[in-house]
């Protein structure tokens, strides 16, 4: 499908930790995702599932633990087993290889889609804004809004505005994308078209994680999914085998409660 | 009861519109001037340096416990005493920017504070350092969200210029002031005065609801 080689590691976490508070949110989570894969995170809320999707593009920050994008140790340096926390230019630089698309899209509501899009290649990259543009308008047709580039957010569906929220964090040329619950903020009906969005990315070999109640997507589109809960990984494997025949209780139950509704 | 005179109203008119004009213009500098004062002061009082924020805090709790007009004199009486002597308009334009500088950038950070952390976020994870997410993303929105505030703030400034006359800039309260002390027509003088704020201020008012409707009505496309 494509010429990566499947075996290069793009995120690596070792170890992680993170507490809010008293709250142990993330117990050790140890994760390696190649080139080119999809994996689903799934479990109950409160699990650590978007803390630890915000913890591998330091918006939230770990208390302990390693982790590499693209084979790099990110956000720190390590020096004969010390590590210093990197400056906050280079945790910019790091953030700028991983495109992240948010619950509740987050899109800039004074800027236009197109303005959405290319605010970051411009004024991040440096990318002159007429090839931002170009790019812009490819991306916007890849997730069937072309005619929308001048339509600011609140002039557009949830649907829509998910849509351009990918086509934003695409137009990075991300080396993966985080996804945190894409579709959980949208009406039922405007599901399926982001879905439709993230299968294309799917299919054109797009590194992803992607965090989501979409069991049905889990099953189809992902190469391995990860199930998690209370801050640890319980079970990870192949879709076939976690929904087919999951081999940890509190996978079975998770699951038995998700999918009988 | 004396009436109103309109021989004298329409004598006076001019020397009163001239000091009209120097208090349009001292209230324009004042704006000019503590528009950006007033966004570095709220910044500095988020940033990451201590000391920075501290010394924000200070100011603006010391302007904010002092009246103006205290805040006038001192800039123009006792300023010369450690050397630094101004002439009136410096001294008001000095004193009313410090003043109202401290209660606008409480405005600006209350505007900064109010844009949703999704906003931080999604410029974080874009690869946008602290200070480009703080101008291309967060002060655009925020100064949207406060120009209703800054209007009604504005106006007021406009009318608080009358305490000038005590470090004798010759605006309008204190030109009719000196004509008044000639003639001794103080209902005719004050009414014209008053009317001249009020024929400046109405408006300005209702310019400020006009932008607070458009400022509530949105981001869209403008259709021609």
């Amino acid at each position: 499908m494509n010429d990566r080689r499947p075996t290069r590691p793009m995120i690596e976490v070792e170890g992680l930790h993170k507490h809010f508070g008293d709250n142990h949110v993330l117990r050790g989570i140890d994760l390696a995702i190649a080139a080119g894969e999809v994996v689903c995170v799934i479990g109950p809320s409160g699990s650590g599932k978007s803390t630890l999707l915000r913890c591998i593009n330091h918006l939230e920050v770990a208390e302990q633990g390693r982790i590499r994008i693209d084979g790099e140790l990110a956000y720190a340096t390590e020096k004969r087993g010390v590590f210093r926390p990197h400056s906050n230019r280079a945790i910019a630089a790091v953030r700028a290889q991983l495109g992240m698309v948010f619950q509740h899209f987050n899109l800039f509501p004074h800027l236009t889609a197109m303005g959405n899009i290319i605010e970051a290649p411009v004024h991040v990259l440096g990318k002159p804004k007429d090839l931002a543009r170009k790019r812009a308008r490819e991306l916007l047709t890849q997730v069937g809004l072309a005619d929308k580039e001048d339509a600011y957010p609140e002039e557009l569906s949830g649907g829509q505005q998910q849509r351009v929220a990918i086509a934003r964090a695409l137009a990075m040329d991300p080396k993966a994308m985080l996804m945190d619950e894409v579709t959980s903020a949208l009406d039922p009906e405007l599901v399926a078209e982001v879905l439709a969005t993230m299968r294309d990315l799917a299919a054109q070999g797009m590194t992803m994680l992607v965090v989501t109640h979409e069991m049905n997507f889990a099953r189809q589109v992902s190469s391995r999914v990860i199930f998690m809960d209370q801050g640890m990984i319980v079970e990870e494997d192949s879709p076939e085998h976690i929904f087919g025949a999951p081999r940890e209780r509190r996978t079975r139950d998770f699951l038995r409660t998700v999918l009988e509704r | 009861m004396e009436i109103f005179n309109v021989e004298i109203a329409l004598r006076n008119f001019g020397p009163l519109l001239a000091g009209l004009m120097l208090t349009i213009e001292l209230t324009f500098v004042v704006i000019a001037i503590s528009l950006v004062f007033a966004l570095l002061v709220a910044l500095g009082g988020m940033s990451r340096f201590a000391p920075l924020r501290w010394l924000v805090k200070v100011y603006v709790e010391a302007i904010r416990g002092t009246p103006l007009l205290l805040q006038l004199i001192y800039v123009y009486y006792v300023l010369p005493e450690i050397g630094i002597r101004l002439n009136s308009f410096t001294a008001g334009v000095l004193a009313l920017t410090l003043n109202y500088s401290a209660y606008l950038s409480e405005v600006y950070r209350g505007g900064i504070q109010a844009i949703a952390r999704g906003q931080h976020d999604a410029a974080a994870a874009l690869g946008m350092p602290r200070m480009l997410a703080m101008r291309r993303i967060i002060l655009p929105q925020a100064i949207r969200v406060v120009i209703p505030a800054l209007g009604n703030y504005f106006i007021s400034l406009f009318k608080d210029t009358a305490l000038c006359s005590v470090v004798s800039i010759q605006e309008v309260v204190f030109t009719a002031q000196i004509l008044a002390a000639r003639n001794f027509q103080y209902f005719t003088l004050y009414t014209v005065v008053g009317i001249m704020y009020l024929a400046v201020s109405f408006p300005a008012a209702r310019l400020v609801a006009y932008l607070e409707r458009l400022t509530k009505a949105g981001y869209r496309r403008r259709r021609s």
